[in-house]
This record gives C-alpha cells, structure tokens and sequence, in this order.
C-alpha cells in the first residue's frame, strides 16, 4: 500500500504506525514518550501529524495511529506547526529544568507564551515510560499517583520501594532525565534507596546491583558467574581456543 | 381497591418520604386500603422539587410535599370519600389547583418511554414490572433472529443517550460482525456530569427495564455475560440493580437458561471507583478490569477489542431502557417519534434557577424554550434569564438568543455546546459566566486521568487564566491564548473528555465575551459572583427593614434597626452574597471594589483577601505584567501559602493594569 | 475501628484471586475502616500476587478510596454544578469557618471530615449537603450551625 507524507509516496504495510513509516523514510517527527521497546504509550501527543483521507482531516498521533487505508499525512504544516508549538511549550512550563524540551522548542520554533504557570525545577513530562519499563521488567516498584493535573510518579506511600532492585530501566528510558539516580564506586542511589554495586571479577567494570543480579540469577535459575557481558564472551572464547587449539 | 404511590427516590427521601410512607402503612393497617407505599426510590415522577409526592389511584390524584401530618386527611378525605384535599394539589400558573398530573403544567408536554415505568411500578417488586409488560420484550426477541433484533434496532434510529449519540444499531452490527469469543456487554451507568441524574432515576426506579435491554443486546450480538458499572455514589441504585439481577436470575429471566431459551447471561454490578473519566468507554473498561480508568490511547474501537480485548458493546442506561419498548411496540413507531437524525425521546434534568425542577421526558427536538419556559415554568424568581448550559463539562453555555433551537444530537453541536447526556443547567442574571467557566475548568482538572499533555496541562493553564480573571487580574490577550489552547485540547487530547474541555470555555467565550470584558477592562462582575470584584451595599429606597440579610449575614456584616434602612459594612463583608439571595425586595445591589492605584506598599486596601495579605515593599509590583504576577504566584509555594503570593500578584496587577488603561 | 488482619483477610476472601476484583476489595476495605489501612494494602498486594504500587496508584486515582483515616462523620458538601450557582460556594466557606478544617481534612477532634463532591444527583434540592447517608436539601448558611450541634450533641451524649 502507498500513502503521501508530506506529498512523498511511502511504502506500508496496512496497520502500520505512521511513525513507524514516517521513521523509515526518513521524515523527522518529534517524539517524547515513544520508545521503540515500550511502544503504545501515546501520552505527549508531541508526535501529531494531520491526516486526510476521504475527504476528511482530522489531527492524530502518529505513534499508535495505523494505517488502514489511503490517505495523505502532513507532519510540518501551519495547523500541525501551531498546536505542536503550543503542547511543547506546556511541556515547557510543566518541566522548565529540561534542557530536552527547551531545545525542541528552538527547534521546531514553539511560539512564546510568557504567561503560563511554570513549575520550578521540574523535569518529568508524565510521559510514564519509567512505569512502563518497571512493570515490563516485572518489578512494579513505581506507579503513577493522583489523577489530574496532581498526577506524578512515585513509590508506592512515597517511601523507598521494598520491590525496587536499582536496575535503573527507569532512569535509562527517561526521555528529559527526570529520574535522580547517582552514583560513587560502590552504590547507586535511586528513589531514596541505596544499592550495592557489583563490578566484574575479571575487569572491574559495574554489572549491576546485588538485588538486580539476584533477581537475574532467580529468573535464569542459576548461579551468575560474576561477569561482564564482554569478559564471559572472551572467556567463551578462551574456553573455546584451549579445547580446540583455534 | 385504592392504592396510594409514595415517591421514594433519593430526592424525596431527602425531603422525608420515607416518614409520609410509614405513617400510610401505620394508619391504614387493618382500614382495608391496600397501600403501595414501597414505590420508592422512583425518579419521584420527576418532580422532585416539590416532593415528597403522593399519588392516589386510581381517583389520579397527585399531591406534593406531603407530610406525615398530612396523611390522616387524606385517608378520610380522599380515600374514605374520594374528594380531594386542595391545599396539597399543584397550583398551576393561573393559580388554580389541578387534580391530575396530566394537568401539571410540568407533566402536560411530557412522553414517557425510557422513563414508562418509573415512578410507577415498585423497583423491587418484580411482578409490578412484569403487570407493565416487563420481560414480553425479551420474550420476543427470543422468538426473533439475531439479523431481525439488529434490523429493528436499525430501523428504530436509536442512538446512544450517553451523549455522543452513535447508533445503536451499527454498534451491535459491528459487534455480532466478530467472530471472537466471550463477547460482552457493558452498561454504562457512571452518571458523572454534574447537574444530571437521569440515570440514576433509571436504575433506582426501574432495574429491571435496563436488565432487560442488557439480554435483548446479549442476544443480538452473542454475549453470555455483562457488567453494570455504576457509580459508587448511587448505592440505592447499586442496591437495587443487585437485587434485582438477583430475582431476574431466580425467575429465570436471565442465567443459565434465558426465559427456558438455554441460552445464559450473566450480569454483575461493578461500582465505580469515583472517577468522572470512567464514563469514557475504554477508561470504564479499565476500571472493570481492576485498573487505573486511564482511555485507551490506541485507535481500536471496543466493539472490536473492549473488555479484556474482547468485542464488547457498551451503552448507557437510558439507552438500554429504550430498547425493550423498542422490540415490544415495534422499531417504526419508535421512528416516528423526535427529529430527522434524532429518533425517540430524551430524558432531561431541569435544574438549576428553574422555577420547576426535576426530571422530564420529552420527544427529540423540543426547543429549549419549550423544556424551559413552558415545562421549567421559566427562571425563578421572575429573574432574567441569562444561559442554559447543556451535556456538563463537555458541553456548553447557550444563550437567550438560541433558545428556539430544537434540541437533539446534531443541532447544539453546530453551535459550540451538545445535548450530552441531558443535564439542563438554568443560570440567571446572578451567574457568572466566567466563573461558570471556571467551574468546570477546575473541575475537570481534578478529573482529567491526567495522562495525555493537552488535557491536563492545558486544563491547568487554562484554569490559571480563568481565576486571574476572576480576580481582575486579566488582560485582552489572554482571551486569544484560551482560544488557542482549547484549539490544541480539541484537536490533540487523547481522549473524548480533553477533546470536549474547552466547551464551556469557548462557549462562553463565544456568547458571552462582553462578561469576561467586564472583569478584565472595569474589574466588574456583572453578575457579582467574583468575590474579589464584587461589593454589596444596601438601597435604601427599596430596603424595608426586614433583617433578612441580618439572619443570613455568615459574619455579622449587615445591621439595621427593624423597619428602616439597613446597611453592610464593607470592612466586615467576605462577598458571599448571602444577603443578595436572602433579601426580598432586592433592594442588595452590587457594585465593582474600587481598584485603587497602588503603589508598592500600599497594601492597605481591606476590600479583598488578597490585598489584605500583601506584604509592604514589594517591589515585584512595578512589573505587573501578567507572566510575572503569574510566576510569582506559583512560586510562593503551594496551596495555602500560594495566599499572600497570589495577593501581592494582583494588587500589584491591579495597580499596573488600571495606570496602563489610564496612559491609553 | 482497629485494624487487624483476621478482619482483612475475611474481607479479602469473599473475592476470587483474580485482578478484576482489586477495586471491589479495596472498597470493602474502604468501607469497614472509612479509609484503606496500609496493612490492607499489603496484604491484598501479597493476595491478588500484585505490585503495591498498581493498588497505590488506584487507591489515589479513584476518589472513593482514601489511604487516610477520615472523621466519624463525613460531610460531602456537593459542589455540581447546580448546587456551585445556587450557592455552595458560601456554604463551603461557612463549614471551613464552622469547623476550622479545610476540605479533605478532618477535624482535630476526629467528629468531621468536610468533602467538597461531585454532583450527588439531588440537583433538585440544591445546594445539597450529605452527611454519612443523611440528606439535607436547600442548604443555607443559617442552617449549618444547628446541624453540626446535633452531631456534636449526639456525640457528647454517648
């Protein structure tokens, strides 16, 4: 099947994400909460293109919209420019710290509106990709709480989490860095809870948390052998060259 | 053979119908009348107002308010003679009494088929149901094929009474369509717009009426189970739908063998969790499933993919009370009944500064005029009318000027509002439509799930705006930037809730600019709503000295010797508007608080919270422009401590905007 | 009501261990203690084999579930939208005066919790007050004093 985007034919499959389509052909859409790992979420709404198909055009988000027919999409003109404009700069009063967001506001040219209501020194855009990869992980240590515009991430009672193993999935996948996680040689601090690290028996280099290999160890049903991904491939191919003299 | 209905609905109830029952039962206990006082818990005929209401049958006699001490009369009287006792009839706008509801100038205009039963059968007495013909539909429908219940639902041109009026034909047509197995259906009674309970009347009144409608649904699209979502406020209604799935499954109506058919259903209650975005569909389904009611972000209708990824036909209460009759008396005649696009009745509430207030039923396409001025009786009081805001949070406010638009799906949808679900919310002279405005803005930020960025950062801007204005602190500019945002919430939220939450904004925007106006460039409240630029004061030609406003007064601010002029004293007055509603004789004006060119420091001005609270030497005053009030409101911290931060904001606004004009 | 954990699993086993049923318990819950105890947040979590943090967020986005204990009596001052034009602006300013709580508070003497709700429905009688299951209809500013005294009297009498 052939749709236009921007007047370019494109290549799809039917049920095809126009993000995905777009991606391929090398048409640039903005996007916060997708995540090619934990796709669906389609919380910003940062990735709105319009779409026309018979006859009728109505604005949509690009990263669950599928395709199911012939139709013509616009990711850059004055209608998709203006609100896309207008949600990046209330992405900007809700997380002024995120210098992500400052800068596809230059990018995309989001007009000023001095007189939003801005709340000082936050980062997180509710975009719940951290929750996402928290509960794919099936860890579930955080959760959004409230509703509204109260609505936040956090723990569960705002305590530090008995489930959380430090993994830091959460931090990874956070498209402004709004998640504090620090580090010295021997712990990692996230959600108000401090974790050991392991290092590599072999390199030194940081494998993880104890709780994180632990739970590793209980999924694969064995011992870990307290190695890097690099070092036990080497090791492999140590084992390898002695048995057979390669 | 009399029997005497007492209305028991929770309107009723609240104005103590369940006492005037108890003393029938009491007092005719043994006198050979047969008293029907459990029908309870009906709409209360609608007329909840003037509740508690009797009926007598089959004489026809209604009467309104009744107390217990009435009813030793009306047994003599009434059922002893078959006269009627006047004093508790309904009188009429001509002042006469009238005997019969029919005659009841709010009953006259009314055609009852969602509401048929209620009000007059006993919802827990399943044989009152079945003497109305309650389970022939089903009966027949058993007797039909799946196709011929789906072509008469086509033909009947019903619509889903939720508010967003699909058809509800073409909703099971698609579900039957799936070959995919469990398929369910799903009725919607999470009744959240405020200013309507229609629904509830239903469930309380008539449980058996939407049970039935559930099964005929069942049939046609091949569901074996169903789940009825109800609010956790309604537990009267939660109550009865239980008890009554209970005798349906007894009796065999529903089960494991549908009325003999072997053909099963199952349906269960789920109460709500409190949450106003569980009415849209995909979020309620969530609630079912024992989630978070956050809509469904993926464009797959939940005819095709719903509960648990199943088919799943969902509609709401009143939609499935049509539906048996529909069946039972044939799709055609149900055709003839309304509009063109919009067949059938609707039900209403009418509430509000409506002089009659309650529950009314009435074809598709009355005007608002019709509902208001001849059911309604027009606003109370004799006060001007000012707007009608239909379908709640989503919907709008419509003016005098469109008051002879027919109302149905399509017709307030062109003018910025919508029918919704049939809340008919009347506001006078003594409204303000931005504060109305602001309203639902805030209440919509409390009930926004919170998830997609339109919806609940925009709302949270938006309500920003809207309380500065209230406030005085406002500028012409902010009007183009609500407009804009609501542009972006209509187009880009994620669900119908975000999509519809500029309505009451840009309606109001629309047809009542000259308001938001007046509190931007004269810092006035027409209406004298807005605490902080309202004052009231006493006219001493039409006060009578009757200390109304005295008695009503919360903090002491009015006093007057009885029988002469009466006076508010200013430094005392909170602005409640207390006196206003007390007084009789309006003789409680308003007038705009002086906006005093301030200076940094000059916070002596005790007219308002705000002002009381700045703090001297601020120099944050000079700046005034908007953002900066704004962020510094913000900034003073949360809630409670935002207080004296939001005061230094807008005196300091105040001051600059006033001087700004002035340059001009 | 003190909490124990007899009482909580009694209320947990009347429900299969299945998700679906996760809002019904917590509202049980609910209903036995006026709000949900941690130690019956815990304990479901362990019973439906769910994260604590899925129940949390539930129990803080649906408004009929609270994690903090409330008063005897809870005042549920309705703020629709015909009670909010006919006045339950000044009533809500008149209970937080009358009481010295705010709403969602409870007072320190643990007789009242004030909450400002959604329509209640009784739009016919606005502005409309509940207290527990107790209907009070056009409310006036006059009239709040006598009822919180008969609560107060009802209590200081048992």
């Amino acid at each position: 099947m052939i749709i236009k985007i921007n007047g370019i034919p494109c290549e799809c499959e039917k049920g095809e994400f126009i993000l995905q389509i777009a991606r391929r052909n090398g048409i640039d859409i903005p996007t916060l909460c997708h995540h090619d790992a934990f796709a669906g979420q389609g919380s910003c709404r940062l990735c709105i293109v319009e779409l026309v198909a018979g006859g009728r055009s109505r604005i949509v988000v690009s990263c669950v919209y599928p395709v199911d027919r012939e139709c013509e999409i616009f990711t850059e003109n004055e209608r998709v420019r203006r609100q896309r404009g207008m949600i990046l700069r209330l992405l900007e009063a809700r997380a002024p710290e995120s210098t992500e967001i400052r800068a596809l506001c230059d990018k995309y040219g989001a007009p000023r509106f001095e007189r939003f209501v801005r709340v000082d020194g936050e980062k997180c855009v509710m975009c719940g990709l951290c929750v996402k990869a928290c509960a794919e992980l099936s860890v579930g240590a955080i959760s959004t709480v409230n509703r509204g515009v109260t609505k936040e991430i956090a723990t569960p009672y705002h305590e530090p989490s008995s489930v959380c193993i430090g993994c830091g999935s959460c931090a990874h996948v956070c498209p402004t860095g709004a998640i504090e996680m620090s580090e010295t040689r021997d712990s990692r601090r996230i959600w108000g809870k401090t974790f050991r690290l392991v290092r590599c028996s072999r390199c030194g280099a940081v494998i993880g948390t104890e709780e994180e290999l632990a739970m590793a160890a209980e999924r694969a049903g064995q011992e870990q052998d307290g190695l890097c991904n690099t070092c036990r491939q080497e090791r492999i191919a140590e084992v390898f060259a002695q048995s057979y003299g390669v | 053979m009399k029997t005497i209905r007492v209305c028991c609905d929770t309107g009723c109830l609240a104005s103590g119908s369940m006492k005037v029952a108890e003393e029938f039962e009491r007092l005719s206990a043994g006198s050979g009348v047969r008293v029907e006082c459990h029908v309870k818990r009906t709409g209360c005929n609608g007329f909840c107002e003037k509740g508690p209401l009797v009926t007598i049958l089959p004489d026809d006699i209604s009467y309104y308010q009744v107390k217990p001490s009435d009813v030793p009369e009306i047994l003599e009287k009434t059922i002893g003679k078959g006269e009627a006792v006047e004093r508790l009839l309904y009188r009429n706008d001509k002042g006469e009494r009238v005997l019969r509801q029919q005659d009841n100038p709010f009953y006259a205009p009314q055609l009852k088929i969602a509401l048929r039963n209620v009000g007059r059968i006993d919802p827990e007495n399943v044989d009152d149901y079945l003497e109305e013909g309650g389970y022939q539909a089903l009966k027949k429908a058993l007797g039909m094929t799946p196709g011929e219940i789906l072509d008469e639902m086509d033909v009947s041109g019903l619509r889903g009474r939720g508010g967003a009026g699909f058809p509800t034909g073409r909703k099971w047509r698609t579900a039957a369509g799936y070959d995919v197995f469990p398929k369910y259906v799903v009725c919607n009674g999470d009744e959240g717009d405020p200013g309507a309970f229609m629904d509830r009347s239903i469930l309380e009144g008539d449980p058996h009426s939407v049970i039935e409608g559930m099964a005929i649904c069942a049939l046609a699209i091949g569901a074996e189970e169903g789940f009825l979502y109800i609010r956790d406020e309604y537990s009267l209604a939660v109550e009865n739908f239980r008890a009554a799935i209970r005798v349906a499954e007894e009796r065999g109506f529903i089960g494991d063998s549908v009325m003999g058919s072997g053909k099963k259903l199952h349906l269960s209650v789920v109460r709500g969790g409190g949450a106003f975005v569980c009415g849209e569909s995909t979020a309620l389904m969530q609630s079912i499933e024992g989630k978070v009611g956050e809509p469904r972000a993926k464009y797959i209708r939940s005819v095709q993919r719903g509960l648990w990824d199943h088919p799943t036909v969902l509609n709401n209460v009143e939609t499935f009370a049509n539906v048996p009759y529909i069946i039972m008396h044939g799709a055609a005649g149900y055709a003839a009944i309304g509009t063109e696009g919009s067949k059938g009745t609707k039900v209403f509430t009418l509430v509000g500064k409506v002089r009659r207030t309650g529950l009314v039923e009435v074809p598709m396409g009355v005007t608002l005029r019709q509902l208001i001025y001849d059911i309604g009786g027009g606003v109370q009081n004799g006060r001007p009318f000012k707007a009608v805001q239909t379908g709640g949070p989503s919907g709008g406010c419509i003016p005098e000027s469109m008051m002879d638009l027919p109302v149905d799906f399509d017709t307030l949808k062109e003018y910025g509002a919508m029918m919704g679900s049939g809340g008919m919310i009347v506001m006078d002279d003594r409204s303000c439509m931005v504060e109305v405005a602001r309203y639902y803005v805030d209440f919509l930020c409390g009930e926004s799930c919170g998830k997609c960025t339109p919806c609940r950062e925009g709302l949270k801007q938006m309500l920003a705006i809207l309380e500065d204005i209230c406030h005085g602190r406002g500028t012409m500019e902010d009007l183009d930037l609500l407009e804009s945002l609501g542009e972006t919430m209509k187009d880009s939220s994620l669900c119908a809730l975000g999509q519809s939450a500029p309505n009451p904004v840009l309606t109001t925007l629309k047809y009542f600019r000259n308001e938001y106006e007046a509190h931007i460039l004269e810092h006035r409240c027409p209406a004298g709503v807005c605490k902080e630029l309202t004052s009231f004061y006493v006219d001493p030609d039409k006060c009578r000295g009757c200390s109304a406003c005295v008695r009503a007064c919360p903090v002491g601010a009015a006093s007057g010797e009885p029988r002469s002029p009466h006076k508010i004293d200013p430094d005392k007055c909170i602005s409640c508007g207390s006196c206003r509603e007390a007084c009789r004789f309006d003789a409680v004006l308003t007038k705009g608080k002086a906006v005093r060119k301030m200076k940094a420091g000059a916070g002596e001005n005790s007219s308002g919270n705000g002002a009381r609270d700045a703090a001297p030497g601020d120099g944050g005053f000079e700046r005034g422009t908007a953002a900066v009030s704004n962020e510094r409101g913000t900034a003073a911290g949360n809630e409670n401590s935002t207080e004296s931060g939001n005061g230094i904001g807008k005196a300091g606004f105040d001051a600059a905007m006033a001087e700004g004009r002035d340059g001009k | 009501m003190p909490v124990s954990k007899e009482d909580i699993d009694g209320i947990l086993k009347h429900y299969p261990r299945e998700q679906r049923y996760s809002l019904a318990i917590m509202q049980d819950l609910q209903r036995r203690y006026n709000y949900i105890p941690r130690e019956g947040m815990e304990a479901l979590s362990e019973y439906l084999g769910c994260p604590l943090s899925n129940l949390y967020s539930m129990a803080t986005f649906y408004k009929a579930l609270s994690l903090k204990p409330k008063g005897r009596h809870i005042i549920k001052l309705c703020d629709g939208t015909a009670c909010h034009i006919r006045g339950a602006v000044p009533l809500l300013d008149g209970l937080r005066r009358l009481l010295e709580i705010g709403e969602g508070e409870t007072t320190e003497d643990g007789l009242f919790s004030l909450e400002l709700v959604n329509c209640l429905g009784s739009c016919a009688l606005a502005p409309a007050m509940v207290v527990d299951e107790a209907y009070y209809g056009n409310m006036t500013l006059e009239k709040l004093p006598g009822i919180l005294e008969q609560y107060r009297k009802e209590a200081s009498g048992s």
